[in-house]
C-alpha cells in the first residue's frame, strides 16, 4: 500500500509541456477556491441579499458617474494622444509635455467643486507649471525617456 | 568602513527631500506612503542605487509618519496605519491639546522607527545567513508560508485572501516560461495576438503604479473627489495649533514600556509578509488597552493611545524591510514597490543581498536612521506648516499624480507605450477587483513571488520526481510546514472567535 501511495505522489514532467505544468495547477487551485468560496459563503450571501442586508450594487450609492467615467475617459484620451503626438516629435518628450497640459486642465476642471475665478487661475497655472517642470527636470536633467 | 565613501552629502539631501514629500503624501488623506514611493520611482531611474534608495526610504518613513497629522487634527487617518491614532488623538485635539497630541505622536514615531532600524540591522543578516542554505524546496515553502500568513490575516476571510494571492500568481505567469530559469521558452496564458506585447509578461512597476496610484484615484473619483479638509472649517485647524495644551516630554513618564512594546509589535508585525500598517497599530493599541492602568481613559484622549499607535506604525518600517532584504519577500505593499526599485538597478534581493552588497546595506541602514531623525526634526519644529499642507486641494494633486504615474510606467523599459496601458489596465482592475472583494496586498505579493514560486516548484519536482520531497527534504522543510499549519490554524481560530463575539 505504501508503494502505491508513493507512486501516486511521484510526478514526471515532460519538458516540452513544462510551461503549462504550474499554470495548470494554479488554474485548478483558483477554480477550487472559487467553488469553495461559493459553497461556504454563497448561501449566506443569498440569504442576506433576500433579507435586504446586502445588495449587489457594484457602485457606491449616489456615486459620481461624471467624475468616475470622466476620469477613465480622459485618461484613455491622454494615453492615445500622447502616443500619437509623441511620434510627431520623437525623442524630445514634447508629446508628453504638449498633451499633459490639456490633460491636467481637463482633469482639474472635472474634479473641482464650486469653481470660481481664483480656482480657475490656479488650475491654469498648475496645469502649465507642473508638466513643464516634470518635463524639464525628468526629461532634460535626469534624462528619463518621455513619450 | 568601505561604505563611508558612499555616504555623500547628496544622500542626506535625498533622504530629507524624500521625508518632506513623504510627509505631504502621508498627511493628505487618500494618498499613502505606497503611492508616494510608486509615484516617485521614476526619479530614481537616473540616480545611483544608494541615492535612489535614500530618497525612497525617506519617502517611506515620511509617508508612514505624516498620517498622524490629519488623524489627530481632523479625525481622518492620513494613511491606513494611523487609524488607531484617531481614537485618542482627535479627542485630545477637541480638548485643546492638539499640539501636545501631535508632538507626542511624532516623538513616539521616532522611537518606533529607530527601534525597528536596530532590529533590522541585527536581525536581517542573521535571517539571511540562515536562508542562504535554503534549496528550491525550502524557498518554495517560504513563499507558501508567506501566502498563508497574508491570507490568515486578511480582513475579510482567509479563503478570499488565498484566492487573491493565487490570482496574483496567475497574472505573474502570463508570458514566457523563460529559458534563463530553465524553462522551455514557450508562452502561455494568452492568445496568439497578444504575444508581441506580453512576451515577457506584465512589468512589475506599471502593475504596482496602476494598483496603488491610478486605482486609488479612481476610487476617489467615484466618491466625487471631495476635499474633506476643505469642508472642515478652518477653526479646527487653528484650534489644533493653538498653544493651549503644552507639550513636554514628561508625557512619556511611565510610558516607556508601552513605547517599547508597541515599537516591538510594530516591527514584528511588519516582518510578517504582506501585513500592512493597520494590523500593527491595531494590535499594539489593543495590547495597550489590556495592560493600561486605566483602560477606560483610552479612546477619550489619552496620550498613551497615541503613543501605542504611532510607535507601532513606525516600527513597521524597519520590520517590513527584514523579509525583503533577507528572503526577497516584501513585508508590506510599500516594500513591494521597493522591490521594483531594486530590480530597476539590476539588483536581486534575497538571502545573498546583504553579503554581496555590504556597502549598500550599510548605507540603507544609515539612510533609514537619518530618515527617522529628519522626520522627527521636520515634523517637530515645522508642524504648524505641515498642518496646512493637508488643505492642498485634490483637484490640483490628482492630475499631477496620474502624470507622474505615466512617466514612471513609460520610462521603466525605456519607452514602451504598452507599459502605460498596463498601468491603466491594472488601475481599473484594482478598482473593480476591490469592489468584488479581491484584496490588493495578497494579490501583489502573489504577483511578485509567482514566477519564482513556479521555478522552485517545478525544478524541485523535476529533480526529485515526487511530491513527497516537499515534506522530507530537511528539518527546515518540516519546520516550515509547522509554521504554515500554525498560520492556517490561527486564522480558523480567530475567525471562529470573531463569529462568536
Amino acid at each position: 500500500m505504501g508503494d502505491s501511495f508513493s507512486k501516486l505522489l511521484s510526478v514526471n514532467i515532460d519538458f516540452e509541456q513544462s510551461h503549462m505544468f504550474f499554470p495548470k495547477i494554479i488554474m485548478w487551485l483558483l477554480f477550487l477556491l472559487f467553488l469553495l468560496i461559493v459553497v461556504l459563503y454563497g448561501r449566506k450571501f443569498l440569504e442576506d441579499l433576500k433579507a435586504g442586508r446586502k445588495s449587489i450594487r457594484f457602485f457606491e450609492e449616489n456615486f459620481d458617474k461624471i467624475r468616475l467615467f470622466g476620469t477613465i475617459g480622459v485618461v484613455i484620451l491622454y494615453f492615445v494622444l500622447m502616443d500619437y503626438v509623441g511620434v510627431l516629435f520623437p525623442n524630445t518628450g514634447l508629446g508628453f509635455l504638449l498633451v499633459s497640459i490639456p490633460f491636467m486642465m481637463s482633469l482639474s476642471f472635472l474634479y473641482v467643486h464650486d469653481l470660481n475665478k481664483k480656482k480657475t487661475i490656479i488650475i491654469f497655472l498648475n496645469s502649465i507649471i507642473a508638466p513643464t517642470a516634470a518635463w524639464y527636470i525628468l526629461g532634460n536633467l535626469f534624462n528619463i525617456t518621455l513619450p | 568602513m568601505e561604505f563611508l565613501s558612499l555616504l555623500s552629502p547628496e544622500l542626506f539631501l535625498f533622504v530629507v527631500a524624500g521625508v518632506i514629500v513623504g510627509i505631504v503624501f502621508g498627511a493628505i488623506p487618500g494618498m499613502t506612503a505606497t503611492m508616494a514611493v510608486a509615484v516617485c520611482l521614476p526619479l530614481t531611474y537616473s540616480l545611483d542605487m544608494v541615492n535612489g534608495l535614500g530618497l525612497l526610504l525617506g519617502l517611506y518613513v515620511g509617508g508612514i509618519s505624516g498620517g498622524l497629522v490629519p488623524a489627530i487634527l481632523l479625525n481622518i487617518p492620513g494613511t491606513p496605519s494611523s487609524i488607531t491614532t484617531t481614537f485618542d488623538g482627535y479627542p485630545m485635539t477637541q480638548n485643546g491639546e492638539g499640539e501636545k497630541a501631535l508632538k507626542t505622536g511624532i516623538t513616539s514615531s521616532l522611537f518606533g522607527g529607530l527601534l525597528s532600524v536596530f532590529i533590522l540591522f541585527f536581525f536581517a543578516p542573521v535571517l539571511a545567513d540562515f536562508a542562504i542554505k535554503f534549496s528550491y524546496i525550502e524557498k518554495f515553502l517560504i513563499i507558501l508560508f508567506a501566502l498563508s500568513v497574508i491570507a490568515s490575516l486578511s480582513k475579510k476571510s482567509m479563503l478570499v485572501g488565498i484566492f487573491s494571492g493565487v490570482l496574483g500568481i496567475w497574472f505573474s505567469l502570463i508570458g514566457t516560461y523563460d529559458i534563463s530559469v530553465g524553462g522551455n521558452g514557450e508562452t502561455r496564458l494568452m492568445f496568439d495576438f497578444m504575444e508581441y506585447h506580453l512576451e515577457s509578461g506584465f512589468a512589475l512597476l506599471p502593475v504596482l503604479i496602476g494598483l496603488f496610484g491610478l486605482g486609488t484615484i479612481l476610487e476617489e473619483a467615484e466618491k466625487g473627489v471631495k476635499d474633506e479638509v476643505q469642508s472642515v472649517n478652518g477653526a479646527a485647524l487653528s484650534a489644533a495649533t493653538a498653544k493651549t495644551g503644552k507639550f513636554s516630554f514628561s508625557v512619556f513618564k511611565g510610558q516607556y514600556v508601552n513605547l517599547f512594546r508597541s515599537g516591538m509589535i510594530g516591527t514584528f508585525v511588519g516582518m510578517l509578509p504582506g501585513v500592512g500598517g493597520s494590523a500593527a497599530s491595531v494590535l499594539s493599541y489593543t495590547q495597550q488597552k489590556n495592560f493600561s492602568k486605566d483602560p477606560s481613559k483610552l479612546g477619550t484622549g489619552a496620550p498613551e493611545g497615541v503613543i501605542a499607535s504611532e510607535s507601532a506604525n513606525n516600527g513597521l518600517t524597519g520590520g517590513a524591510l527584514v523579509p525583503l532584504l533577507s528572503l526577497g519577500i516584501p513585508g508590506d505593499s510599500t516594500t513591494a514597490v521597493l522591490i521594483g526599485a531594486f530590480t530597476l538597478q539590476g539588483l536581486q534581493v534575497g538571502p545573498l543581498f546583504i553579503g554581496e552588497h555590504l556597502d549598500i546595506w550599510h548605507s540603507m541602514v544609515v539612510a533609514l536612521l537619518s530618515a527617522n531623525i529628519a522626520m522627527f526634526l521636520i515634523m517637530f519644529f515645522a508642524i504648524k506648516y505641515i498642518a496646512r499642507v493637508i488643505t492642498v486641494p485634490k483637484y490640483l494633486l490628482y492630475p499631477i499624480i496620474i502624470m507622474m504615474c505615466v512617466v514612471g510606467a513609460y520610462a521603466i523599459n525605456y519607452g514602451i507605450m504598452f507599459d502605460v496601458w498596463t498601468l491603466l489596465l491594472f488601475g481599473v482592475l484594482g478598482f473593480v477587483g476591490s469592489k468584488l472583494g479581491i484584496e490588493i496586498a495578497p494579490f501583489i505579493i502573489g504577483f511578485i513571488l509567482g514566477k519564482s514560486a513556479e521555478v522552485y516548484f517545478v525544478k524541485s519536482l523535476e529533480s526529485f520526481g515526487s511530491f513527497t520531497i516537499f515534506f522530507t527534504k530537511s528539518p527546515i522543510a518540516v519546520f516550515l510546514w509547522v509554521l504554515i499549519l500554525v498560520s492556517i490554524w490561527f486564522s480558523i481560530y480567530s475567525s471562529k472567535k470573531g463569529s462568536q463575539a
